[in-house]
């Protein structure tokens, strides 16, 4: 980390928090001693952590909501700041601003969300999964923004934690695929941070772009998981002994029954996924024609 | 037939059209900002004139041809003409491989009126890229052979499946070709083979070559500077239109098991990979690797037609790289910052900065307002609109709308 310093090159750190109502009201009432309070307490001293590591560094909380995607930190731009007076108890300013407009944001996402309930008359049941892959977009485009930005000569590596708890939005596959690809050419890593069951989406992109995926065994130990592996930046990782990667499945799931299968029909026009041979493709609604001796034929050439 | 396409005028007249006169100092008297939005504006420009919807023959079997005669050695391109396109097409391959990922590709070069095979035609970029990295300690000698190149294209491009697109690729600084017969018998058969043949020419236009990509459906263009033969290049890496004649099919292809050498399982053996079979050092001699579902021959790369039993080897993310060629997120519209009413700043949804542009680009679904940047950012990079995959009803609109 000191040698970072010297070439004045800073890191941005993008946490992408799901604050799926329904996820967090569960684990609320089952009464275990962990609250989104608690998860934002354990933010707070991770994101402090990464600013006291160098003087450059730069954060970014992005809230993935059922239906949106909220800046937590920074706040709008041009907005003045909403005068959140702390006691000025000798903590470095920054670091106080950080944990009041968390919670100031966060405590608006929820009346909002209370206000479009309160306005109904019978509730629709809320979804129980965050859109993760719009709030992965969001988060890109800022780093991107960031990445050019930054004077000439200074470098920015820029990295994405996802703590996640509700499951994997399946609708949400293409979106979250293009945001994967995109983070592995702007070499940006995704670490994921596991709250609840494992998510094969997650596993993929931390694969595939070089992060730490990690379920976290002890919610109460969160603090720890978040300081003793997401705090570290990647160089430093290597000289760590952290838990062992964990073998992911690239298998493919068809379109038509969302099973994982060994050997499947793909269409040529647009890589449509089938489990057994259709006439037609669902998705472009091209036909096709049997491929019968074509195949001898192909065998035949040297 | 040729005559259609004439009235269209030379390209370097057409092309880059009086951009001086746009150019503005700002406060500070430098041209930079001026200059940028002129090659903003051109970019979105091009965006908005790439086709949407096509039906696109993903699995394209390329061949490129690197004219490497005397006329290669030229210096209107720095270092020199061979070095600075070897340099820009490295760009391409890897462009090429991430958006045709189960795509083919082989390298040919043409000198000394002779056309020689650099690799074969294969889905590693690596191996093309260092292949490419070795060319320019070639000299350039002798004269460039457009028939030759044909030819030996054609020879190995005939036995390619015809659900795939084929197509040639040459990069030509010579002014001439020297044939040993009637080049215009080897277009016509490219033509009947349905090759698309596209040339990009580093010195002046020539006729054959036009009369080349006309005839095959190619596209034909003379590069002003490096810039405008990386964009050139670039053009060709967004998969062509299948042509009609092109047959769609549904692709048998084996998702294979990865699985890695680890201290777990000791009781698997090491084994020999199929793909260094030929090769004489020890490389690809491991327990991890990809086998194939069906034979269970062992890879170590993907993907990759197996040699045993010819099923195409992927894995789910390669085919996922290719889905925003079929679904990508609608151009947003311009609009002036000055007709937006709003108390305070417009912020950018997806940056999250103010936007001090005298426009705003607006996404017609998700009805967000965008910065330049991100517009260019989402359509070029991400294909993924940021306020649309922030919406949950417009999840599954985005991948059904697109298709009709
Ligand atoms: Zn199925
Ligand atoms: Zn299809
Ligand atoms: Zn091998
Ligand atoms: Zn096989
Ligand atoms: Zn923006
Ligand atoms: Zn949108």
């Amino acid at each position: 980390m000191a040698d970072s310093n010297e070439k004045g090159s800073s890191s941005l750190l993008i946490i992408i928090l799901d604050t799926n109502p329904v996820w967090w009201g569960r684990k609320k009432a089952s009464d275990e001693q962990f609250s989104l309070s608690h998860c934002v307490d354990c933010i707070s001293v991770l994101a402090n952590s990464h600013l006291m590591l160098a003087h450059k560094n730069k954060l970014a909380v992005i809230a993935a909501h059922t239906d949106n995607s909220v800046f937590l930190y920074p706040q709008y731009p041009g907005k003045k700041a909403e005068a959140v007076k702390l006691p000025d108890d000798g903590q470095y300013e920054v670091f106080g601003q950080v944990e009041g407009q968390l919670r100031a944001q966060l405590k608006k996402l929820i009346m909002q969300d209370k206000e479009q309930i309160d306005e109904m008359y019978d509730v629709p049941e809320q979804p129980s999964d965050s859109l993760i892959a719009g709030a992965m977009a969001v988060a890109l485009c800022y780093a991107h923004r960031l990445e050019k930005e930054c004077p000439i000569g200074e470098a920015l590596s820029t990295r994405l934690l996802v703590i996640k708890g509700s499951e994997d939005c399946p609708s949400q596959y293409m979106n979250f695929m293009n945001a994967v690809f995109t983070s592995q050419k702007q070499n940006i890593i995704i670490d994921a941070c596991i709250l609840d069951k494992d998510s094969g989406l997650l596993q993929q992109a931390c694969d595939i772009t070089g992060g730490m995926y990690l379920k976290i065994p002890q919610l109460q130990g969160l603090l720890q998981y978040l300081m003793w592996v997401f705090l570290p930046d990647p160089s430093t990782r290597t000289k760590m002994a952290l838990p062992p990667r964990a073998q992911v499945d690239y298998r493919a799931a068809c379109f038509c029954h969302r099973n994982l299968i060994d050997i499947g029909y793909v269409c040529s026009v647009c890589l449509s996924i089938y489990c057994t041979f259709s006439p037609i493709c669902s998705t472009c609604q091209t036909t096709f024609k049997i491929l019968g001796p074509q195949k001898l034929k192909r065998k035949k050439k040297s | 037939m040729a005559a259609e396409e004439d009235d269209k005028g030379y390209r370097w007249e057409t092309e880059y059209e009086k951009t001086w006169e746009e150019l503005r100092e700002d406060e500070s008297g430098s041209l930079q900002a001026s200059v940028d939005s002129i090659l903003h504006r051109a970019k979105k420009r091009q965006l908005l004139e790439r086709v949407t919807n096509v039906r696109l023959g993903m699995m394209r079997h390329l061949y490129l041809v690197i004219d490497t005669s005397s006329a290669m050695s030229d210096q209107d391109l720095k270092p020199w003409r061979l070095k600075a396109s070897t340099k820009l097409l490295e760009c391409f391959v890897e462009e090429y491989f991430d958006q045709n990922p189960i795509s083919q590709l082989g390298l040919l070069f043409s000198q000394n009126k002779r056309a020689e095979k650099i690799t074969e035609l294969g889905g590693n970029p690596r191996r093309h890229i260092s292949a490419l990295q070795e060319l320019p300690s070639r000299a350039c000698e002798g004269e460039f052979s457009l028939q030759n190149s044909l030819d030996l294209a054609l020879q190995h491009l005939r036995h390619m499946p015809s659900h795939a697109s084929r197509e040639v690729l040459i990069v030509m600084g010579s002014l001439t070709t020297c044939d040993p017969g009637d080049v215009r018998e080897s277009i016509k058969a490219m033509s009947e083979a349905n090759i698309r043949c596209s040339v990009i020419g580093l010195s002046a236009e020539v006729r054959v070559c036009k009369n080349l990509c006309q005839q095959t459906g190619g596209s034909y263009n003379v590069i002003l500077d490096e810039a405008h033969f990386k964009d050139l290049l670039l053009s060709q890496v967004t998969p062509p239109p299948s042509s009609a004649s092109t047959e769609s099919s549904l692709i048998k292809m084996g998702f294979p098991h990865h699985s890695l050498a680890s201290y777990k399982d000791d009781k698997e053996k090491p084994s020999m990979c199929m793909c260094h079979l030929d090769s004489q050092s020890s490389q690809g001699f491991s327990t991890s690797g990809y086998f194939c579902p069906q034979c269970k021959s062992k890879y170590c790369e993907l993907p990759v037609e197996c040699k045993a039993c010819s099923l195409t080897l992927v894995s789910a993310p390669h085919l996922a790289r290719s889905y925003h060629h079929l679904f990508p997120p609608e151009a947003y519209k311009e609009i002036l910052t000055s007709d937006i009413l709003i108390d305070g700043p417009i912020c950018c949804y997806a940056c999250h900065s103010e936007i001090v542009d005298p426009h705003v680009y607006v996404c017609d679904k998700c009805e967000q307002k965008f910065c330049l940047d991100c517009d260019l950012f989402t359509h070029e990079t991400l294909h993924s609109c940021p306020g649309c995959a922030s919406v949950r009803s417009l999840q599954n609109v985005q991948a059904t709308a697109s298709v009709n």
